[in-house]
């Protein structure tokens, strides 16, 4: 099959995107894929498929799309391990467990594209209350982080009342910040 | 003693084993990419020197290795055992394992995270091998600082795992499956939910013998209990569809289906050379036959043990030394020759 851009060369690359919900497929060789998207290249078509790189190429999309003109000019450097933010898009690890505070808003939202989440509700080490007093949290948790993870505890040791008004209670919460935003009248961007 | 991979169990006709592993990092060590060959020496001692603490809590019996230490072909041989990942293997800086008799529970200190603790047993029971890794960890985080945030729970090297550290995996037996062309578009499916399919020995490997590693992609933002719970409920309707087809398969061309197993079967049995994805693929034919009962092993050989037997570097271990493929080759048709047990007609005929 020809490259449905150029008409001229094989297609190898089966390249599909969903904007706003509308899928397009097309099929494209490897020169016009570099070009007219955001497929990276040295990635599935040669050279190993590792889940470190398809991370790095999700992160690198994210990076390219929204991230750009505030991140350009400012490449952060974890300060403890002098890994740079660039590095660890490159390779998807991380230097140390400071740089989850170090590159902070870009793994807040490089979190929520991976896991569908930012918040840890499952296991604590024992012991773990001793240790909080003397290390500074990531960011900060807010009213409803603190719910939630209540609420996970409460179904955990099946109290489920308790758990039902915990539910309504960040129902509540949530109705009220919502409210807020309504209110000032700017959507948060 | 019996390890594990000896023991029969529940489910056994398609879900081979059950695996979880719990990525844990040391607050006073920098993260592997950035670790120093001097400090991946001190993190090894320090975390073996939690081993008795562990034999002492647990009560089973554990050995010490430093992999990087080891022979190629014992390294190799340890992956296709699963007892350690392919990640470990490779690496050349220090490198640990503490590894219980039966082989059910790995520690390997300075993969991609300082410890992974791995539990795996056969058939279908993650909850059991959760239950021994959180032990485990318990047992660790008592002597051991772990890094941990408030809110993105235990940091890891990569952010994959980051939260729970928690990877759940089925090792799935989907000949049926394999055989319909059915396993792409039940990836696709399982995507939907979390849950990935790969091959048999993670990422980036391809499926040999009709076998598959599936295992959950998220690990922040659910309990460990939740992440467990949505798998067993894909695997469950995995378990269901795969027995659906096999039943249906049978039905629809009993005929073609024993005389496709029993060429196999004569294949195994009297070739006199023969390649590890070929071998693959007919003892998967053969194990398919008989838990379908189509036909009947006269004495009761573990076939998957056989498979993982015939894997390049268990086999130059069998052998005693290092070969090439071609020697190889003729060794795997030996040992199978050796080790297959005489068949019948099974009782559905």
């Amino acid at each position: 099959m020809l490259c449905d851009i150029c008409h001229k060369r094989e297609a190898k690359i089966y390249y599909t995107e969903i904007v706003n919900g509308e899928k397009k497929e097309q099929h494209l060789c490897e020169e016009c894929a570099a070009e007219h998207t955001s497929f990276q290249m040295k990635m599935p078509v040669k050279g190993e498929f590792t889940l470190g790189n398809l991370l790095s190429s999700i992160l690198q999309g994210y990076y390219n799309s929204e991230e750009k003109k505030q991140e350009e000019s400012a490449n952060p450097v974890c300060e403890h391990c002098g890994m740079s933010y660039e590095e660890f898009l490159k390779t998807g690890l991380l230097g140390c467990a400071d740089c989850y505070q170090s590159f902070g808003s870009a793994i807040l939202e490089s979190l929520k594209n991976i896991q569908g989440s930012e918040l840890h509700t499952g296991k604590r080490p024992k012991g773990y209350v001793k240790v909080k007093e003397v290390s500074k949290p990531v960011a900060e948790l807010s009213e409803i982080d603190k719910l939630t993870i209540r609420l996970q505890q409460a179904i955990e040791r099946e109290e489920f009342e308790e758990a039902a008004r915990l539910r309504d209670e960040i129902r509540a919460k949530k109705a009220k910040e919502e409210e807020g935003v309504k209110k000032e009248g700017a959507p948060n961007a | 003693m019996r390890k594990w991979y000896e023991e029969t169990a529940e489910n056994g006709d398609v879900v081979i084993s059950s695996r979880v592993r719990l990525a844990r990092n040391l607050r006073s060590y920098r993260f592997g990419s950035r670790l120093s060959d001097e400090d991946a020496v001190r993190l090894v001692k320090e975390v073996q020197d939690a081993a008795p603490l562990v034999k002492e809590k647990d009560g089973k019996r554990y050995f010490l290795c430093n992999v990087n230490h080891l022979s190629e072909v014992n390294r190799q041989a340890m992956v296709e055992r699963y007892v350690v990942s392919p990640t470990l293997a490779g690496k050349k800086q220090e490198t640990g394992l503490i590894l219980s008799e039966d082989e059910s529970v790995s520690i390997m200190i300075n993969e991609e995270d300082h410890i992974r603790i791995q539990s795996v047993t056969a058939g279908m029971d993650l909850e059991k091998v959760f239950a021994e890794a959180n032990f485990i960890d318990d047992i660790l985080s008592e002597q051991l600082s772990f890094s941990f945030d408030d809110r993105f729970g235990y940091l890891t090297a990569c952010p994959t795992n980051v939260g729970t550290g928690l990877r759940a995996s089925y090792m799935l037996f989907l000949p049926a499956l394999t055989m319909t062309g059915r396993v792409e578009k039940l990836s696709e499916e399982m995507g939907k939910y979390g849950v990935t399919i790969r091959g048999l020995y993670g990422e980036g490997t391809k499926s040999q013998g009709c076998l598959y590693q599936v295992s959950n992609q998220k690990t922040l933002g659910r309990t460990e209990k939740e992440i467990i719970a949505n798998l067993d409920c894909i695997v469950d309707q995995v378990i269901k569809q795969e027995r659906r087809r096999r039943e249906y398969m049978l039905q629809a061309g009993y005929d073609e289906i024993e005389d496709k197993i029993f060429r196999s079967y004569g294949i195994l049995k009297y070739a006199r050379q023969i390649g590890v994805e070929d071998a693959m693929t007919l003892l998967a034919q053969l194990k398919f036959g008989a838990d379908a009962g189509v036909v009947k092993l006269k004495e009761d050989v573990n076939l998957h043990i056989l498979m993982m037997n015939i894997q390049p570097a268990g086999l130059q271990k069998l052998l005693g030394k290092n070969v090439g493929s071609s020697v190889r080759d003729r060794a795997r048709a030996e040992y199978i020759r050796n080790k297959l047990p005489d068949i019948e007609r099974g009782q559905n005929s």
